[in-house]
């Protein structure tokens, strides 16, 4: 893909696409954390 | 140097400071938490962003390119560990931290390490590491400043790196770190802006990726690898596992970038944090590297790596875009190196001077150590990039990866593992920072083909590991700090009894500067 070697193109995109499933995986488990301090407010 | 560069440059430090002045002025220096952490109020754009960019620093304008130039796609590896530092960081250590610190009243990251591994020693040790390997780090800052200064300016080498140290200490004594944090926001966005900028400048040159990696392959074939130049790196997977964890893990152990978890506005505020973080790695961490490869085809004559970034921006922007990069990259490589000063001149004399030398220290004397350090680490930087500059590069290895070595184990421990002691704790920094030092300083990585990070995190976590578990009849960790690591794993509000306790467990340094506070 764009001129790249398989095993580059796997570092290039694989790394990044592993970044994303962590993310969602760890959105998933994070689900209930609001409830730490659901009294503070959480600005920008 | 056009004007209309130059109109952009001035136009942009005014922004910069002006978003300074008014983060400032909104309430970071009502109260000691307030000056330190930003009142604990920031939200998760804000710590997401901060965060990164702290983390990044001159070396992603720098370092990545040259890297990305003189090796090729192989640099990618240091941005695959990269892209989800901020991520890993959040997730693993940014709740509970959020939750510990508070419980435990502390307010920077040395501290908060003495608090839950209790003993001056933790402190003397820490706070003097810290010191060392911030200063280390700000020189590569310098140097990065001086470089960019020189070549957007005009300007001999010389004094564009006076000019850059003089501007570098005028941000340095803005102070406060709601002050950082938002112009870090401010920055980063621009940084994100700037670099994509650039590349899809390069790429529209080259007529596309796919177009430019076939050039490449002609000039040569071994750059599209991952091994490097001629295969410079073939088969060597130590050095592939240090340069993925060194900027992933290995920022753990960064006490300027944990102190954000610290600051964050409730422990929640980690999971969106987390998702921000992501997002603007995912398109900000491989590009400074890609544009380094590409400016293999732009610039073949090249003489210094190290300006891939600056020069691909000079030859193919309009001035106007030019001059808005040319700023970005200027501010974000001196935002952080005042954020560096600042906390190696926060320590020097909170968490040193005060602590070990004078205890009855005034804020007037603390206040003169931490500049008097800051000036002091400013001039030998200066001296030092001046007469023998060392690649940004080397040193920002160098730097993070004895940080990241004699920490790491400390911060993830210190909210993971009930049975991490003060003698676990004490011997895993020395013998991390030790093992990293001597790894990188006698050439070890060239003979063993393994990254001084990779030695240095094992040493450090092997050596909490046995201490502690050997040590636990004679030093047990407090019940206190058991008790608060507890409720820092829950979910739930912190018990209003932890709370009430903050006030009193604030170190006397601290609450001086709460009363100076107080009276201004």
């Amino acid at each position: 893909m764009f001129g790249l070697p398989f095993a580059t193109t796997m570092l290039v995109f694989g790394f990044p696409l592993f970044w994303i499933l962590y993310l969602v995986g760890f959105l998933y488990v994070s689900r209930n954390w609001d409830k730490d301090t659901a009294k503070e407010n959480d600005a920008s | 140097m056009s004007g209309t560069v130059i109109f952009f440059l001035v136009l942009y430090y005014l922004v910069v400071l002006g978003i300074g002045y008014w983060a400032m002025q909104r309430g970071s220096s009502k109260d000691l938490e307030g000056f330190l952490l930003g009142g604990r109020q920031v939200g998760p754009i804000t710590t997401a962003l901060t965060l990164q960019s702290t983390a990044m620093s001159g070396y992603m304008f720098l370092g990545a390119g040259g890297l990305g130039f003189a090796q090729g796609y192989w640099a990618l590896w240091y941005a695959a560990g990269d892209i989800g530092s901020g991520l890993l960081n959040l997730s693993v250590i940014g709740r509970r931290m959020r939750k510990l610190s508070q419980m435990m009243g502390a307010l920077t990251a040395i501290e908060y390490l003495e608090k839950r591994y209790p003993s001056p020693a933790i402190r003397l040790v820490a706070g003097t590491l810290t010191v060392f390997l911030l200063g280390f780090y700000v020189l590569a800052q310098l140097i990065a400043g001086g470089k960019g200064m020189a070549l957007v300016t005009g300007i001999s080498y010389p004094i564009a790196l006076a000019i850059a140290v003089g501007i570098i200490l005028a941000y340095t004594f803005m102070g406060g770190y709601l002050a950082v944090a938002y112009t870090d926001f401010f920055q980063s966005l621009v940084m994100l802006v700037g670099v994509m900028w650039i590349l899809i400048a390069a790429l529209s040159e080259l007529g596309g990726l796919t177009a430019a990696n076939n050039a490449i392959a002609e000039i040569d074939p071994t750059l599209l690898s991952v091994w490097g130049r001629g295969l410079g790196f073939e088969g060597q997977w130590g050095v592939v596992a240090g340069a993925i964890l060194i900027f992933s893990v290995g920022v753990m152990g960064w006490p300027h970038v944990v102190t954000r978890h610290m600051a964050m506005s409730r422990p929640a505020t980690a999971r969106k944090a987390g998702f921000w973080a992501t997002i603007w790695s995912l398109f900000f961490v491989p590009t400074p590297y890609i544009v380094g490869i590409l400016a293999i085809l732009i610039l073949p004559g090249l003489d210094d790596p190290e300006m891939a970034i600056f020069q691909v921006a000079e030859q193919l922007l309009p001035a106007a875009v030019t001059g808005l990069v040319m700023a970005a990259i200027m501010a974000a490589i001196m935002s952080t190196a005042d954020s560096l000063l600042l906390q190696t001149g926060s320590i020097a004399s909170r968490d040193i001077y005060e602590r070990f030398i004078n205890p009855k220290a005034s804020e007037r004397q603390m206040v003169m150590v931490s500049r008097g350090l800051v000036l002091a680490v400013a001039v030998i930087g200066y001296a030092v990039a001046l007469v023998e500059p060392p690649t940004v590069f080397g040193i920002v290895i160098f730097a993070t990866s004895v940080l990241g070595s004699a920490f790491l184990p400390a911060y993830v421990c210190a909210v993971w593992w009930k049975k991490a002691n003060t003698p676990g704790a004490l011997a895993s920094m020395i013998v991390g920072a030790s093992v990293a030092f001597i790894w990188e300083y006698a050439g070890l990585v060239n003979s063993t083909q393994i990254h001084p990070m990779v030695t240095g995190v094992v040493s450090s976590t092997v050596t909490m590991i046995v201490v502690s578990l050997a040590t636990q009849k004679s030093s047990p960790v407090p019940p206190q700090v058991l008790e608060m690591m507890n409720v820092a794993a829950e979910v739930g509000p912190i018990p209003e009894r932890y709370l009430a306790t903050a006030d009193a467990g604030l170190a006397n340094e601290a609450a001086a500067i709460g009363r100076k506070l107080d009276e201004g």
